[in-house]
């Protein structure tokens, strides 16, 4: 049996009012931060939420308390599973990823993350990043997880502990992803970056293609995409229809 | 009949080509397939230190950015990994102008997270938390050590092909994903 891997990108659909949490304190002399922590990428291994910092490592999920943010408290830890790559974190869920599963754990004690469920027959290599109704996930071959398949996956998750896959978009080679409204933004390795309408969520359609560097990953903001690109990081100006201009390249 | 012994022979044919009585098809791919390394693939390659004054934790001038890694933004500022070595400050109010204002030299880092003015970073297995009130000038302000083990000096932090460690080269303080040719070593 072939590895799979999957760059699990899980967005949710109630992207207005979370993008606002989540964007506040990204977006500078924009708008007023509100929010004390940042944002990160798709590529993550530290995470935050409620007050607390989610760390994994190969096996393991770290809690610390952040109520006094100088002085991190570990309060536990607590055995995932193999390969952990990826951690996101969504409202009040945790998803981790592995090479062989998806694991989703409940905040409701942000203290003590307890298991919901796990998606066994999804494989994450890289990213995970978090969802309310439907989860963006990304497969890639060729990679040091084996496999060959590469594309974008829908998979439905109204009911969290069963993930259901309801379409599977071919792509190059996928890897972290960030939605903005109803845009999915999915970086497509060497090809460029892929842009997706999905105001029906189910069928994500190609919108635009943004060819000339290496996409990794990207950090959605106000107007603004803050792009992971081969050798270092590129900006780029997010215009009415869908116009995307790179005002600035990072490399050196 | 004629038709029914031509049916029975074309049978025989497929049964006899489809089981392949005198392996044939043996002969032709090799029955213990050696795995050979892929021409090109995905993997991760270990980043050495060889300089102990690498060690400290400090700010520093603005320096190049070599790999690129892990990307971060609080407020107006952009925080970059530089896998195994620090972190890239860069302001980006201007996005048509953005400024490289600090590194911040923490031996092993792979990622950051940051709440109010504290970064969170790991120099190597150590939870450090650093003050960037005033980034040209971080303090350490707390270390928890050895509880996670995101840096190992064996083997990379993810399956698949990696570069084999050179331990002549240096320290492993770290790892990063590399496009590979022929590598020689996998988990």
């Amino acid at each position: 049996m072939k590895k799979l891997n999957f760059l699990i990108i899980i967005i949710m659909l109630a992207v207005a009012s979370c993008e606002k949490d989540n964007t506040s304190a990204a977006s500078g002399d924009k708008t007023t931060s509100t929010s004390s922590t940042g944002q990160g990428g798709s590529l993550a291994r530290f995470t935050t939420a409620l007050d607390h910092m989610y760390v994994v490592d190969n096996s393991t999920l770290y809690t610390y308390s952040l109520a006094d943010a100088a002085h991190p408290q570990l309060k536990g830890n607590i055995n995932v599973g193999f390969n952990i790559e990826t951690i996101y974190s969504y409202k009040d869920k945790l998803f981790v990823g592995s090479s062989a599963a998806m694991y989703v754990y409940s905040l409701a004690d942000p203290a003590h993350p307890s298991k919901l469920g796990q998606a066994s027959h999804v494989r994450s290599c890289d990213p995970v990043v978090a969802n309310d109704s439907i989860a963006y996930v990304t497969v890639r071959g060729n990679t040091r997880c084996g496999g060959t398949t590469n594309a974008l996956m829908v998979y439905d998750v109204k009911y969290i502990t069963q993930p259901l896959l309801r379409k599977t978009v071919n792509m190059e080679s996928p890897w972290g992803l960030g939605i903005k409204g109803n845009r999915l933004y999915v970086c497509n390795g060497y090809t460029g970056l892929n842009v997706y309408d999905i105001t029906d969520p189910i069928n994500p359609k190609l919108i635009k293609q943004l060819a000339g560097n290496t996409f990794y990953d990207v950090i959605m903001l106000d107007d603004l995409m803050v792009a992971m690109i081969e050798g270092g990081t590129a900006l780029f100006e997010l215009k009415p229809n869908d116009e995307i201009s790179m005002t600035a390249k990072i490399t050196n | 009949m004629k038709r029914q012994y031509f049916i029975a022979g074309l049978l025989a044919v497929l049964a006899l080509a489809s089981c392949d009585p005198f392996g044939y098809n043996k002969k032709k791919t090799n029955p213990q397939p050696v795995k050979q390394p892929p021409a090109e693939v995905d993997g991760w390659a270990p980043v050495y230190n060889t300089d102990p004054a690498n060690a400290e934790i400090k700010s520093m001038p603005p320096r190049n950015i070599d790999k690129g890694g892990k990307i971060y933004v609080k407020g107006d500022t952009l925080y970059e990994v530089e896998a195994g070595k620090g972190i890239h400050v860069i302001l980006i109010n201007q996005p048509q102008n953005p400024q490289k204002i600090a590194f911040i030299n923490v031996l092993g880092a792979q990622e950051v997270a940051i709440k109010n003015n504290v970064l969170y970073t790991n120099n190597i297995n150590d939870l450090v938390a650093l003050d960037i009130t005033n980034t040209s000038d971080v303090k350490t302000i707390d270390r928890i050590s050895n509880v996670f083990h995101l840096v190992d000096v064996n083997y990379p932090p993810g399956t698949g092909y990696f570069e084999c460690v050179d331990k002549s080269k240096g320290t492993v303080v770290g790892w990063e994903t590399k496009t590979l040719n022929y590598p020689k070593c996998s988990r």
